[in-house]
């Protein structure tokens, strides 16, 4: 077999902090390679690489042996190289034909015979789409089809595929395995990237699998099974140092039942999932791409629309609820701390003692009180202390600290509001080490003091270091709950993984 | 070591900061220049009659400019403020003409702008139409309305049963003019409202990132039909001392360039269309420059068309330093579209 395309010792790093690191990957013509990974491993910076989104800090790349540099998309689909994201890039409003012709349209075109030309490319790779239909009116099977239709066009030799079966359903999955094995047989190179490992199993020919941003291991799929594929994903080392893995740590008892979640949905998104939360502990939320952790936890938190509810029950110490708007959730005692604090976390405007000052203004009904300087000042003061934010003083605007101060203060701002359930999203994403200890020692903190806590998170180690209990998500559905006592990577993930 | 060097360059940073000038400063500095230049150029205007005539004439526009502040500073904008101004007090007057009490009449045009308020404020917070296209629309209907069913000329004159009401525009307290004094006191109400109250920091916050606001917990729908509520009532106000102090109201007004006028005044100063950003001093600020402007034009004849020309290049300007000054970038593109 010939190499399409290589990468030696690639390394990309944003601002110095490597995404992948010295990885050796390679393509070979007509072949299905998958990706495998946990969230974070370095596959989708590995694809952008090679689809020309990012640039190699160092390494080179091969394209049929010899060196080239991928400057940017369209060179690379210039190249041959395509890539087929989760959300496809067609243009809704107009036809199937249209968009595969897109970007070669003549001064007068004469359509009937683009849809003539259209048929026919469309029959010669036996995709069954009208080309006349709006893209618009088909469905997430179709306009991956028309998306790949679109690549062979342009004469792509290796279309790259970002988890494209997460969002079809089984009988349109099944269409798309088809797919992917026609690709093949024109002898066009396929990388998928999926968390689905029986599709791995049953579709490619070889596997890579990543960790960390380095890889662990390249094989032929008849060389693996479900475990071995687990473990590799997994088998971490490094990060047992800071978390304190492996030491034996005391476990909260379980509190009294504060909320439970029967049957909930939301769209494909959430789908029947039932949980309860005890308080007292912290219960750690893990789930691949696509599990609806983050939705789940919005409609529990009311931050999620009212239409976006579609059934199922919530009770609240026995109560039925049913929260329309963050402000009643709040008020009933339940917070939701954002994984994205820039966009509806902090106020970027105003100082970290506003900034907290709001969250303990928030509970309150009156219009037209009167704030008190004194009473930010003081709050601002114990907050910061409390979790060690790191300032000049409390006057200082948000905006000018560091990703790890902005998110301690967009925690107190919600600690301020004395909540009984708080919901932690991603709480260490794009915080520094030194901050992610204090975050850490702050949750077992309010845990310990009888707060039901949830920490959705996307990496084991932390979800293994927090967590009394541990809930695992996938496709929208809570599908294992773990004593932390069991729990292991390895039990966590097999789980997560489908 | 390392840390006191942190702490250093945040100082330094800090420091930066409090010496980079400000576009309430800049503006400040220009009307400064400007009121020096033509004090020592144009004859007349260093006058003290001509200095009242300057702020009596724009504190209207001030007042205007104070209630679209405060619903630019939230992140929304209304444009029918004039449209509610007119109508709610035209209105008033011919209710009074035909015979009902004045005072009566008065509260009945206060009703009229809070149910428009609540109209702008509810298609806006619950149908997420956008504010611009909201309160545009909501501003021609309510003018058609007016024109339609509440009167039939186009200008009321205060009725004769208003009593000591013209006092509120052409009388003077402590030698100075009302007019400047309704101005000065709504500035002091807004800036309580907007600095000192929980409403206030409400609208600083919702304006700032409105999908945050909204995960704290504050009532962010409840927050825009109230902003809306004030802006109209404010308006009200003005439209109250402007026809006191002209013995009536012309509807015309709608038509002119006015409403562009009381902008001008509000993004001149510094408030940011962007949201979350300005004070009732930038407002002021902005009336001074604008009513500076203005005044000299008049004593220099020129011309009404070429000083509308003037305005609108200063709004030009303005609007461009503002989305220099405070640039939408990628994230806060996504906060706009704020679910409430």
């Amino acid at each position: 077999m010939t190499k399409v395309l290589e990468l030696r010792q690639a390394t990309k790093a944003f601002r110095g902090v490597p995404a992948i690191r010295n990885i050796d990957f390679d393509v070979e013509a007509g072949e299905v390679h998958a990706l495998v990974g946990e969230n974070g491993a370095g596959k989708s910076t590995l694809t952008k690489v090679l689809a020309g989104v990012y640039q190699l800090t160092s390494g080179e790349m091969l394209l049929d042996g010899a060196p080239v540099v991928v400057s940017s998309p369209s060179e690379a689909k210039r190249q041959g190289i395509a890539m087929v994201f989760q959300e496809t890039n067609l243009v809704p409003s107009m036809t199937v034909a249209q968009n595969i012709y897109l970007g070669e349209e003549k001064m007068f075109n004469r359509l009937r015979r683009l849809y003539i030309q259209a048929q026919r490319f469309l029959l010669s790779l036996n995709f069954h789409v009208d080309p006349m239909a709006l893209v618009s009116s088909l469905g997430a099977a179709k306009k991956q089809m028309v998306e790949i239709a679109r690549a062979v066009h342009h004469e792509a030799r290796l279309i790259i595929f970002d988890e494209p079966t997460a969002t079809l359903t089984p009988e349109e999955k099944f269409h798309f395995f088809g797919l992917v094995r026609r690709l093949k047989a024109r002898g066009v190179s396929i990388i998928f990237i999926t968390h689905a490992l029986e599709e791995v199993l049953a579709l490619s020919d070889r596997i890579t699998i990543l960790r960390d941003g380095e890889l662990v291991i390249t094989g032929k799929t008849v060389d693996f099974d479900r475990e071995r594929i687990v473990q590799s994903m997994v088998g971490r080392t490094l990060s047992h140092e800071l978390y304190d893995l492996g030491k034996p740590r005391l476990r909260r008892p379980y509190g009294e039942r504060v909320l439970s979640v029967q049957n909930l949905s939301m769209g494909s998104i959430v789908r029947n999932t039932s949980f309860s939360l005890y308080s007292g502990q912290v219960t750690g939320f893990f789930g691949l791409v696509g599990a609806g952790r983050t939705e789940t936890m919005k409609i529990v938190s009311g931050v999620l629309k009212r239409d976006y509810f579609h059934g199922g029950s919530i009770e609240r110490e026995g109560r039925a609820v049913q929260y329309e708007t963050p402000r009643s959730a709040m008020m009933d005692g339940i917070v939701y701390i954002t994984e994205d604090r820039k966009i509806e976390g902090f106020f970027e405007t105003m100082s970290i003692a506003e900034n907290i000052y709001m969250g303990r203004l928030a509970r309150g009904f009156n219009p037209l009180s009167v704030i008190s300087m004194a009473q930010a000042k003081g709050l601002a003061e114990a907050w910061t202390a409390k979790l060690g934010v790191r300032a000049i003083d409390a006057n200082a605007k948000i905006i000018e600290l560091s990703g790890g101060n902005q998110q301690k203060v967009v925690i107190a701002k919600a600690a301020v509001q004395e909540p009984r359930i708080i919901i932690f999203d991603e709480p260490t994403r794009g915080v520094d080490v030194g901050a992610i200890a204090e975050i850490h020692r702050f949750i077992n903190e309010i845990a310990d003091r009888g707060i039901a806590v949830v920490v959705i998170s996307s990496y084991l180690p932390e979800i293994l270091a927090l967590s009394d209990r541990i809930l695992v998500a996938r496709q929208g559905r809570v599908v294992e709950e773990l004593d932390a006592s069991v729990a292991t990577e390895e039990r966590i993930m097999y789980a997560a993984v489908h | 070591m390392l840390s006191r060097n942190v702490r250093i360059a945040e100082y330094m940073k800090q420091a930066n900061r409090r010496i980079k000038p400000t576009q309430e400063g800049i503006v400040f500095a220009l009307a400064v220049i400007l009121f020096v230049a033509f004090a020592i150029c144009l004859h007349g205007f260093m006058t003290s009659g001509n200095i009242v005539a300057l702020i009596r004439s724009v504190s209207i526009l001030g007042m205007l400019g104070l209630g679209m502040g405060l619903v630019v500073i939230g992140r929304g904008i209304d444009l029918a403020m004039i449209a509610t101004m007119v109508v709610a007090v035209s209105w008033a007057f011919s209710l009074a003409q035909a015979g009902m009490n004045f005072g009566c009449a008065l509260l009945i045009g206060a009703g009229f702008v809070i149910l428009v308020g609540c109209i702008n404020g509810i298609l806006v917070a619950v149908a997420e139409v956008p504010a611009i296209f909201t309160t545009l629309a909501v501003g021609l209907v309510v003018y058609g309305v007016g024109r339609a069913y509440f009167f039939k000329i186009d200008v009321q004159n205060v009725p004769d049963n208003a009593g000591a009401f013209s006092d509120i525009g052409v009388g003077h307290l402590f030698g100075v003019p009302m007019p400047i004094i309704a101005f000065a006191v709504l500035a002091l109400i807004v800036w309580l409202l907007l600095r000192w109250t929980r409403f206030g920091r409400f609208v600083y916050a919702m304006g700032d990132n409105l999908p945050a606001a909204r995960v704290t917990g504050i009532p962010v729908p409840q927050l825009i039909i109230a902003q809306y509520i004030v802006s109209g009532l404010i308006a009200y106000a003005a439209g109250l001392v402007m026809a006191a102090s002209v013995a009536s109201m012309s509807t015309r007004i709608y038509n002119s360039t006015m409403i562009y006028d009381v902008l001008l005044v509000v993004v001149l100063g510094g408030v940011s269309l962007s949201g979350g950003r300005g004070h009732v001093r930038s407002i002021l600020v902005g009336t001074l420059l604008v009513g500076v402007l203005l005044d000299g034009m008049t004593i220099m004849n020129v011309t009404y068309t070429e000083q509308n020309l003037v305005k609108s290049i200063v709004l030009l300007l303005a609007l461009v330093a503002d989305s220099l000054i405070n640039p939408r970038d990628e994230q806060t593109a996504q906060q706009q579209q704020g679910d409430i």
